[in-house]
């Protein structure tokens, strides 16, 4: 997929997200939903680490050999 | 007799410490997170590279932090020597959050930043790893406190005025801090700092990719900023929308000011997309608008309606006329409190008391009961906020937001491609749009601030009575003091800031060998941390 | 309501606590500010001793943040009154402190030599300063403060600046800085070695010394000069204004509480309990000892002065009857009722994660470590 096809759908994808959560918004308690967030908001950049060290190293390990 | 230039004036300074401030807090708030994401990274991998960017990064977390801690004793002092009348009328319920504040986040977060910079080899590494998190969740439960606190000024909630002590008290604690707007508003605001961590760590990677520096730390912290940022921007504008939302319903006059909407229309009302706001014509000059789109906005409803500058005028001439005898029977209750006949009449007019302090200000000598028609109308007419700079601070804060959407989705298809430092555009654009998070936040406190005008508790306390009665040499004398010291204070920390940037991760590290280097020290197995830490253990 | 009488009480000592909690923190911090130049000669002795404050300057801080928020929530209207009546001097206070964060966090970044003698000035009078300020509005209140309400309770003060810095007021900072020093040089002593362990030492015994001193010569003063009686007022108990009270003013008022109770004697004596031994120690070298007895020290002037005025917090010279007391100005029932909840739970987490920060920094710090630690300030 090019780049701005791509950017098309997770745009979609976001934009989605966020209705939804508007919707369930006027329903929420917020201090929750901040705690749930910011723990769900570090793991998953924390993943994103744990991941890139993935990549490199298989880029190593093809580019290497 | 309230001098109002010295009401102008201690609303100008206040306003500028404020914004002063709230340039370094929204970095704290979401850069103590992503440090306690980068060293759970360390924690968990053991790969010391995450060690040394917990570390950069926490060096110019700390430049920030200092000036934010500075500035925000300012804040403190200042509803004291500024606004003493405001603090005694609404002390008992504003003044607990902020106390509270100190008891339960604050003093938590600054003693365990001094951990956090000075215990790396003083404590294991889970130890460690726990105090991150603590500054980090110190630093946001200020937060909480400081926005229940600013949520009761923009929707008085679980409080009630006291004619014998002359004072808003507070009656229920938990109608204070699940306050429907301090929450939104929380979450808002705290997230609204994550983007600006995420932008200000991604753009700083961005220069350090651009310069072909630090590749190790600059791809990693990227890929972390861009993940972090993606995901909080879309959080701070679903908060956005439910904040709009609750603001709408509570303050009226706001929103009738963000939208530049002068006259009560049928459903469905259009949304002004652009507009030129004419205060004195109380009308727009000019407007582009999408149909229907104000009551979906704001109301997520095709026959929803939202009240216009009109009406809302009308409805506060009819309070203040109802206000009136509330404030002249409160000054009878003032000389003798067994005043039966007076208590009934505050009683009977107890919920309007606050617009009945309004015409004061408009009134021949200052006194309600000399009210003439002509004060209640221009008192009614002052209820609407300055409409221009609250529509336009508002439509920034929201271009910004989305722009930085699109911004952290591209950002997020690159690095997950791994392949981000290829693209020298983005790149460069992610540099240029560093203050773009800053400025989306001091809109965002305009909007709030202005848009809650001409009260500093809503229906509640006029601004022109909450100041302090100084001279105007007084304020002079402090207003340029502040211009002074902080200019100072800011050129400063921008060049120790510019000055860290450039030096990058391993200014002063034992191996400033560039790439290799950092290959070298993702491999080299024990950290030195880690090998004090257990000895700590053992 | 008698639980409301037990209320105001408990805040007012644990404004007390507060300030006194300020006092042996943020002014130990203050007093290695102040004496920075002296204590360190070379770059590197300065370093060692900001060093030794340097983890937990930002914890101490909050003790400060903490008084002004507590003064807010509980006794709203001496927050306003006090901090908008000491306008000028509380400005002073202010932009001298906030430079102090700024210090301890830029100073090492630049290896100039100007630029780290112009922040070792800042420390001196961001130490000195507020210290003085912090005594001086004490000696203010002491002497009664020209400020009266309007019906709604709008203060207004009528005193000019110059007129806070008079002699008594000057005396009262005088001491307040006198026991920062102390406090400071006997923490320099706990955690340096070598020459600066012996500057400090001999900062300590000085600054004792003159603390002691300034100590007595204040009681004779206090006790010569005009303090302020409640004729009549509303049930303490009650919710009330500070319009519906009569006070008065004549010679020795202040003393009346010790006159009345003789045991409450014992809280000036603790001044001297503390300070006395507490320079034999420091001569000694004991300077674990000195620090406690130096804090037990600051406890005895602080408690002396709430003693003397009780139930006096902030007396008007100019309209006695206007006066600020325990009883009419603090917040309602409820308020405090859950104030003093959160402060239950808090307070003895604080002191425990405190005194945790302090146990795991513990040990000397030594010239040597602060070179090759990249975090040091």
């Amino acid at each position: 997929m090019g780049t701005f096809a791509r950017f098309v759908v997770y745009m979609f994808i976001a934009i989605c997200v966020i209705v939804m959560a508007i919707i369930l918004g006027a329903y929420g308690s917020w201090y929750f939903a901040w705690l749930i967030g910011t723990v769900m908001m570090v793991l998953i950049a924390a993943a994103g680490a744990a991941m890139l060290d993935t990549q490199e190293e298989e880029r190593r390990r093809s580019g290497g050999s | 007799m309230i001098d109002n230039t010295v009401v102008e004036l201690s609303r100008w300074q206040f306003a500028a410490t404020a914004l002063y401030h709230f340039l370094f807090v929204p970095l704290t708030l979401g850069l103590s997170f992503l440090l306690a994401a980068m060293e759970t990274v360390y924690v968990t991998t053991g790969r010391d590279i995450y060690r040394r960017m917990a570390q950069f990064w926490g060096k110019l977390f700390l430049i920030n932090f200092a000036l934010g801690v500075a500035t925000g004793l300012t804040m403190e002092f200042q509803f004291g020597t500024n606004w003493s009348f405001y603090s005694s009328f609404v002390g008992d319920t504003f003044g607990a959050p902020l106390a509270i504040e100190g008891l339960m986040a604050f003093f938590m977060e600054s003693t365990f930043v001094g951990l956090m910079v000075f215990g790396w080899e003083r404590m294991s590494k889970a130890q460690h790893l726990i105090v991150t998190y603590l500054v980090a969740l110190g630093s946001n439960l200020s937060a909480v406190w400081i926005l229940v606190a600013n949520g009761f000024m923009q929707d008085p909630q679980g409080a009630r005025f006291n004619p014998l002590t002359m004072r808003m008290e507070l009656t229920n604690f938990s109608d204070l801090i699940f306050n429907a707007d301090a929450q939104s508003k929380f979450v808002h605001t705290s997230i609204a700092g994550y983007v600006t961590a995420a932008m200000f760590v991604g753009g700083i990677s961005a220069f350090y990719m651009l310069k072909n520096r630090h590749m190790e730390i600059a791809r990693r912290s990227f890929r972390m900023a861009a993940l972090f940022g993606v995901l909080a921007t879309a959080g701070v504008i679903t908060l956005g929308d439910a904040l709009g939302f609750i603001g709408g319903q509570a303050q009226p006059t706001k929103l009738a000011a963000m939208e530049a909407l002068w006259k009560t229309e049928p459903a469905p009302v259009a949304f002004n997309v652009v507009a030129a706001p004419s205060q004195s014509e109380r009308a727009n000059l000019w407007q582009i608008q999408v149909p229907a789109g104000l009551s979906l906005l704001v109301t997520h409803s095709l026959d929803g309606t939202v009240p216009g500058a009109d009406d809302l005028e009308k409805q506060a001439a009819e309070r203040i006329r109802n206000g009136i005898p509330a404030v002249v029977a409160l000054k009878r209750l003032a000389q003798d409190p067994s005043d039966a006949q007076a208590m009934a009449q505050f009683t009977a007019h107890e919920k309007d008391l606050g617009y009945g302090f309004l015409v004061q200000r408009y009134a021949p000598d200052q006194d309600a009961s000399k009210s003439t028609p002509d004060a209640i109308l221009q008192a009614a007419r002052g209820t609407i906020p300055q409409v221009a700079p609250i529509f336009w601070s508002f439509r920034i804060m929201v271009g910004l937001g989305l722009l930085m959407l699109g911004y952290f989705i591209l950002a997020v298809i690159y690095t997950l491609r791994n392949q981000v430092e290829h693209q020298r555009g983005f790149l460069r654009l992610a540099l240029w749009s560093i203050p773009v998070p800053f400025i989306a936040c001091e809109m965002g406190w305009l909007v709030a601030e202005i848009g809650r005008q001409p009260w500093t508790v809503y229906q509640v306390l006029p601004t022109w009575m909450s100041a302090s009665t100084h001279s105007v040499a007084y304020m002079v004398f402090s207003l340029t003091g502040f211009v002074v010291l902080y200019s100072i204070f800011i050129a400063i920390e921008m060049y120790l800031m510019v000055r860290a940037v450039r030096a990058g991760p391993d200014a002063d590290g034992p191996d400033a060998a560039g790439p290799q280097g950092e290959v070298a020290a993702v491999r080299a197995a024990p950290a030195p941390a880690g090998r004090l830490a257990s000895r700590w253990e053992g | 309501m008698e639980t409301y009488l037990l209320l105001k009480v408990a805040w007012w000592v644990l404004l007390g606590v507060l300030l006194m909690g300020l006092a042996v923190m943020v002014g130990m911090d203050m007093g290695v500010g102040t004496m920075l130049r002296y204590v360190g000669r070379t770059d590197t002795e300065r370093r060692v001793a900001l060093n030794i404050v340097g983890p937990h300057w930002d914890g101490n801080q909050v003790w400060f943040i903490l008084g002004g928020g507590a003064i807010f929530a509980a006794w709203p209207l001496i927050y306003a009154t006090a901090f908008s009546g000491f306008y000028v001097v509380m400005l002073l206070l202010l932009w001298t402190m906030i430079v102090r964060p700024l210090g301890f966090e830029y100073r090492s970044k630049l290896a100039s030599a100007q630029w780290r003698g112009a922040w070792d000035w800042a420390f001196f009078v961001s130490g000195f300063v507020p210290m003085l300020v912090f005594g001086a509005a004490v000696g203010n209140i002491l002497q009664g403060v020209p400020f009266h309400f309007d019906w709604n309770l709008t203060s207004r003060y009528t005193g000019s600046f110059v007129a806070l810095l008079n002699p008594f007021a000057i005396l009262c900072g005088l001491l307040s800085v006198a026991m920062s020093i102390y406090m400071g040089a006997t923490m320099v002593m706990n955690r340096g070695e070598g020459v600066i362990r012996e500057r400090a030492r001999r900062l300590a015994l000085w600054s004792g010394i003159g603390a002691l001193l300034l100590f007595t010569v204040g009681g004779f003063w206090v006790s010569r000069m005009q303090g302020y009686h409640l004729v009549r007022g509303p049930d303490p108990a009650t919710a009330q204004t500070p319009l519906r009270q009569i006070v008065e003013r004549s010679t020795g008022d202040w003393l009346v509480n010790f006159r009345g109770h003789a045991i409450l004697w014992l809280v000036p004596a603790s001044a001297y309990a503390g300070l006395l031994p507490g320079l034999v120690a420091a001569r000694r070298g004991a300077s674990h000892l000195a620090w406690w007895l130096g804090a037990l020290a600051w406890i005895g002037i602080i408690g002396t002065v709430g003693t003397a005025m009780f139930p006096f917090m902030m007396p008007s010279s100019s309209e006695p009857s206007h006066s600020l007391t325990v009883w009419n100005s603090s917040s309602s029932e409820y308020t405090l009722a859950w104030m003093t909840g959160f402060t239950a739970v808090f307070m003895p987490l604080i002191l425990w994660y405190t005194s945790w920060a302090f146990w795991v920094m513990r040990g000397k710090v030594s010239a040597q470590r602060i070179e090759s630690d990249e975090h040091a300030y």
